[in-house]
């Protein structure tokens, strides 16, 4: 089957009215023009006025004051997602070479004796390859045209993920913004307190074409039935 | 849209009727039927944020966006990402998604610019489009019609957005964000190399020995590559050095080796302190490879009286200048910084470095407006314009933190040049926004390059000047596709009549329909808003209302002129609250799109939801556009306005002479043309299976489009269209971009890809077909193959001799003499204290997505004024305290914090500019490179006190 026509399209949007479809009464409203009335003021994030800053104050930052032994930890907003930092940070920043305050509760060893997150597998992962220069040429150690991955095991913290605070930040306590509407939905019971990227996960569905190659093909080198993308210079 | 469990019923039992009558079924549909069974749906995609340009892997389950991990086998993050990058998950499900075009009414329900806005069809939003479009072209052409673009369009929607703006509408004024971002790294590649993007690839990383941050906190603002540089200096701690170079500490210090606190704008003095380093000790040490500089290198200079980018005596807005110094809509206090754009006074501070240049301290400079010409200069020039700049005249001017020790701070400066020149070392240098947005950012551009070309450590693996993009598609799409007023595709330029022509050719459009000015860039467009000539702006995919500096000033054109403004966003931002119309945008996954990002990497996605509301793509809002206006309504002759001086001609009879009518529309030609209708939606395409395609198909939502009918899709695939057609453009040009379905198969490709292959090292005959095709004969090993500005005359630092011939310079690349100059506002008695605006980690831009994401707010709901605990104290400011930032052109509150993530020395202040409620571009000055146009906001002057 080519291209879906116009017709079963069609056909599937009456299904769709067959069984009634939402948001159908709206539209007719909406298709005559004018129907809620919404301010200007309304809109964004900031509800005062835009054209003076008398009366406008930002959302203030109130982190966390429990200490990293007595904190409560925050969920995982969704399965592997980063955890936030449940506890105060005062004294424990900046990280530096040399100084990372976070490892000293948060490597597994120490971890579940104070009772901190354990930093998961993943971070003593080594995803990169290592690549280098061969005979004065630069060598790859896996072929990116193939999507292959190099992926090691390793006893110490990835440098790459050193910097704890890239991914994990403390919380203010106030009101949002705005509400969020995002489901999370967990693959394990335990989702959103475990991290479960590890072993065959890490490479899960990373095969993303499904019923062709996943890989660079010649036909797809040639490019053959594509008349917009001849070049332009080739006859210049 | 999401699926409830009751919905998704329904889709079952459509799903199953359609099936029993053997028809295929919309993507969505079916892939909701699978869902059921609790799967995911993996699928590769890029990150919406910064130039980085991280893949993620992103899972969906019943139409909604689940999950994010990073993905291991991308090239640029390996399974990593930042904060941002996981929360990508969250992005689109605000609740305050914009879901209908909201119209400003009065009571009788017609449009009225100080009514309230009301919900309306897109019928109605685009018979308005259509109405104030006609209004503007009677009112100054082309000209009059305006667009505020974006480094973060896909490239599909960048290109159909040009496509519109400059074969149907024939108006240049269309430019992007990325002119506030990248315009000085783009002249500073135009002027050195002669096309545009950068020589290296993020391997660089893994490879060097030495990493130079130039005034960009790479650890906030491109984390992932910052983990690289952290993973690197960890493996080998002994031998690899990290500097950082910045005007206040940060996270990026806190990594380095050595710190080196700068005074604002004299990293254009470090730059050149390091290459007097070179050039005086080469005699004795050896050090420039004088083979490579010879086959590979001139020596050029232009003129330095170019003034600030700042509005010029005599422009509408700042007539008349009245007896109190305030001048049209510009206060006296205004007025003061913006008389400098006409006429300086040499200070003591850049005197010596002007000196070789012909001016002392104390002299009076006039300025005229900024210029690109630069002429050849000989070698000896070149060292003359260095001599000023020995370790205590640099040390001097450069020192930012006042209680730094002077003797220390020259061995960290002796220590860079040194680790720069040692033999064997490899070095990059990084930046960003510190160097970009700077009132000399093309000058400092190019300064970067001349430190690197002398010690031929440019262009090699582990070695070179690398300028990092902001935004994800500032490269990739704002400057490629060429979506700035004075581009077109793949480095061509509107100016150029023989690009033009290809364009035109290529386009199916009559010769001469280009308009050949392209002179409104972003800033012009908000000034030309004021003057009154600009009479509809549409602002895509930016927040350009909050995003520019001396923000009132255009704030207030738009709302109180006669004029017509349109903002498309996923979410209501400053700029929609200041619009007359706002369109709902389909979000980042809920389209297919592609991005190109700061290492020329390409990279693909396919739509991973149906968008919320009725919000469409932007390439439907251009498309559905290009329906209303015909051969007759767009082509036919316009009087000069505004900066064209010279009618265009009417083509009208040339394109009925090529089979159109009068009444075809520019859809039919731009975007529906028989070509673009070849490229078929097919569900058995591997690519496609399974996909949604909202413009194609249309979707389950059944949104009401432009002409009042359920929209149905336009039938083909009109993102792999738009694509290949752009392709064409770079396509054995050197910007070579890949087939469409090559970038679904692999995680991106670095351009040029030539035969199926990616480019690492541009330049280099090793690994660039281009320089290795250059180099054949001469056996050279770097050709600079771009064709920019490479036939130049002759001259000396203070001019240039008109009676020289042009001499081309093939293959080369340019070394150019260049002095510091102080910018326009500097700290003063009244106003005493440097401010700095950028971003945080946890906040993208003006935060319109990130704020509305929990975990980021809560991260850093507010934007601190980041301060010396020894300033607070002298200006009587508590930590946490409310403080004002005042400018001469206006003030913001907000909390004050001295012992938080940057750490200024005494004397300056830290603003990040992502929260509405701090509106901190209502303080920035709109002074640019005037070079670039790009806008500085890393320096004016404020003075800070309690609220």
């Amino acid at each position: 089957m080519k291209a879906m026509s116009k017709i079963t399209i069609g056909l599937v949007a009456a299904a769709l009215l067959m069984v009634g479809c939402v948001g159908e009464s709206a539209k007719a409203s909406s298709k005559t023009g004018a129907s809620n009335i919404v301010t200007e003021a309304s809109l964004g994030l900031r509800k005062t006025d835009l054209y003076t800053e008398d009366s406008t104050t930002a959302s203030k930052t109130e982190y966390r004051t429990a200490q990293a032994m007595g904190s409560t930890k925050i969920k995982r907003a969704f399965q592997d997602a980063p955890p936030m930092i449940p506890h105060d940070t005062t004294g424990m920043l900046p990280i530096k070479i040399g100084d990372n305050r976070c490892l000293s509760c948060h490597l597994p060893k120490v971890a579940s004796g104070v009772g901190a997150t354990p930093i998961p597998v993943s971070h003593f992962t080594n995803f990169r390859p290592h690549n280098i220069i061969k005979n004065g040429m630069f060598k790859k150690e896996v072929d990116n045209y193939k999507n292959e991955v190099s992926i090691k095991e390793t006893t110490h913290l990835q440098g790459a993920r050193f910097n704890c605070t890239q991914c994990h930040a403390p919380q203010s306590q106030g009101n949002l913004a705005v509400e969020n509407t995002f489901e999370a939905v967990y693959l394990q019971k335990d989702g959103a307190e475990k991290s479960r990227w590890s072993g065959t996960s890490l490479t899960e569905s990373l095969d993303t074409i499904k019923g062709g190659a996943n890989y660079i093909t010649p036909e797809d080198i040639a490019n053959a039935n594509s008349p917009a993308g001849a070049s332009i210079w080739t006859h210049h | 849209m999401s699926l409830s469990r009751r919905e998704f019923l329904k889709s079952s039992a459509a799903a199953s009727a359609a099936a029993a009558v053997g028809m295929s079924v919309p993507a969505e549909l079916e892939a909701a039927a699978s869902q059921a069974e609790g799967d995911w749906r993996w699928d590769k995609a890029a990150c919406r944020f910064c130039g980085t340009g991280c893949g993620i892997m992103m899972a969906t389950k019943n139409g909604k966006i689940v999950a994010v991990k990073g993905d291991p086998a991308a090239p640029v993050n390996r399974g990593l990402n930042c904060i941002k990058g996981y929360f990508n998950a969250k992005i689109m499900y605000g609740a305050d998604r914009l879901t209908q075009p909201l119209l400003r009414v009065g009571a009788d329900g017609k449009f009225d610019k100080k009514g309230k806005f009301v919900s309306v069809s897109w019928e109605r939003a685009f018979d308005e489009m259509e109405v104030n479009i006609r209004k503007a072209l009677k009112h100054g052409g082309p000209e009059s019609v305006a667009v505020f673009a974006s480094g973060q369009y896909t490239i599909m929607e960048g290109y159909a957005a040009q496509k519109m703006m400059k074969a149907g509408f024939r108006s240049n004024a269309i430019d992007p964000n990325a002119r506030h971002c990248m315009a000085s790294a783009v002249v500073g590649f135009y002027q050195t190399f002669g096309v545009d993007e950068p020589s290296g690839c993020y391997d660089d990383i893994e490879l060097t020995d030495t990493i130079v941050s130039w005034g960009s906190n790479m650890a906030e603002m491109h984390p992932i590559l910052w983990s690289r540089v952290t993973d690197r200096k960890l493996s080998d701690p002994e031998k690899v050095k990290v500097i950082s170079i910045q005007t206040y500490t940060h996270r990026t210090s806190d990594l380095a080796d050595t710190e080196i606190i700068f005074s604002p704008n004299t990293d254009t003095a470090l730059w050149n302190y390091v290459a007097r380093e070179i050039v005086m000790r080469d005699e004795k040490e050896g050090i420039i490879d004088w083979d490579f500089v010879k086959k590979h290198m001139i020596f050029a200079a232009g003129p330095v009286n170019i003034g600030y980018g700042m509005r010029r005596a005599g422009e509408k807005s700042i007539s008349p200048v009245n007896a109190d110094g305030s001048a049209g809509n510009y206060s006296a206090l205004e007025m003061q910084t913006i008389n400098k754009e006409m006429k300086t006074t040499v200070s003591a501070k850049e005197g010596p470095a002007l000196e070789p240049f012909g001016y002392k301290a104390g002299d009076t400079m006039k300025h005229t407006g900024g210029t690109l010409g630069h002429w050849e200069i000989s070698f000896e020039d070149y060292k003359k314009s260095l001599e000023p700049y020995d370790l205590h005249y640099t040390a001097t001017i450069v020192k930012g933190n006042p209680d730094e020790n002077l003797e220390s701070f020259k061995e960290k400066l002796q220590e860079l040049a040194n680790l720069y020149i040692e033999k064997g070392r490899k070095v990059v240098s990084f930046w960003t926004m510190g160097m970009n947005q700077h009132t000399r950012g093309t000058w400092t551009n190019t300064l970067a390059y001349n430190v690197h070309f002398m010690l031929n450590k440019q262009a090699r693996p582990g070695n070179g000047a690398f300028s990092l993009t902001g935004q994800p598609s500032a490269c990739g799409t704002a400057r490629e596709v060429g979506t700035f007023t004075h581009r077109l595709p793949a480095d061509m330029m509107v100016k150029n009549p023989k690009h033009r022509a290809m364009a035109e050719k290529k386009w199916m459009i009559p010769a001469k329909t280009l308009n050949g000015v392209g002179k409104q860039h972003i800033m012009k467009i908000h000034r030309d808003i004021e003057d009154g000539l600009i009479k509809f702006a549409w602002v895509n995919v930016c927040n350009a209302y909050q995003d520019s500096a001396s923000a009132s000033h255009w704030i207030k054109a738009a709302r109180e002129m006669d004029n017509f403004i349109v903002t498309s966003d996923g979410y209501p931002g400053i700029s929609a609250k200041v619009s007359d119309l706002i369109l709902p945008s389909a979000m980042m996954y809920e389209k297919w799109g592609a991005y190109g990002n700061a290492e020329r990497r390409t990279q693909h996605w396919r739509q991973q939801v149906v968008p919320v509301g009725d919000s469409m793509s932007d390439t439907w809002q251009w498309v559905e556009l290009s329906k209303r206006f015909t051969v007759k309504d767009l082509w036919g002759s316009y009087e000069p306005s505004g900066p064209r001086k010279k009618a265009l001609p009417s083509v009208i009879a040339q394109a009925k002479a090529m089979g159109y009518s009068e009444n075809t529309t520019m859809y039919e030609i731009l975007f529906a043309n028989k070509i673009a209708k070849s490229y078929k939606l097919d569900q058995k395409d591997p690519i496609q299976t399974g996909y949604d395609n909202s413009e194609g198909y249309g979707d389950s939502r059944n949104v009401v489009g432009s002409d009042g009918e359920v929209f149905n899709g336009y039938g083909f695939f009109i993102q792999k269209y738009l694509w290949e057609e752009y392709a064409s453009f770079t396509r054995g040009h050197g910007h070579d971009l890949a087939p469409f379905d090559m970038y679904h198969k692999v995680r991106g490709l670095k351009w040029p890809v030539v035969d199926g292959k990616e480019t690492a090292w541009r330049f280099n005959a090793k690994y660039d077909p281009y320089a290795a095709k250059a180099t054949e004969k001469t056996g050279n090993s770097h050709a600079f193959y771009g064709t920019l500005a490479k036939a130049l005359q002759s001259g000396n630092l203070t001019g240039k001799d008109k009676t020289t011939k042009k001499k081309s310079l093939a293959n080369k690349a340019k070394i150019f003499a260049r002095p510091y100059m102080d910018p326009p506002e500097m700290p003063d008695a009244n106003y005493d204290t440097w401010l700095c605006t950028g971003r945080v980690l946890e906040h993208w831009h003006s935060g319109t997505m990130t704020m509305r994401v929990p975990e980021l707010f809560r991260a850093v709901p507010e934007a601190l004024c980041y301060m010396h605990p020894a300033d607070a104290k002298a200006k009587g400011l508590k930590q946490g305290g409310l403080a004002w930032v005042e400018s001469r052109r206006g003030k913001v509150k907000a909390r004050v914090e001295t012992r938080g993530r940057n750490r200024p020395p005494r004397g300056l202040v830290f603003v990040p500019w992502f929260d509405e409620k701090v509106f901190i571009n209502k303080v920035c000055l709109d002074a640019t490179c005037p070079m670039s146009k790009q806008n500085d906001f890393k320096k004016c002057a404020v003075k800070i006190y309690k609220a």
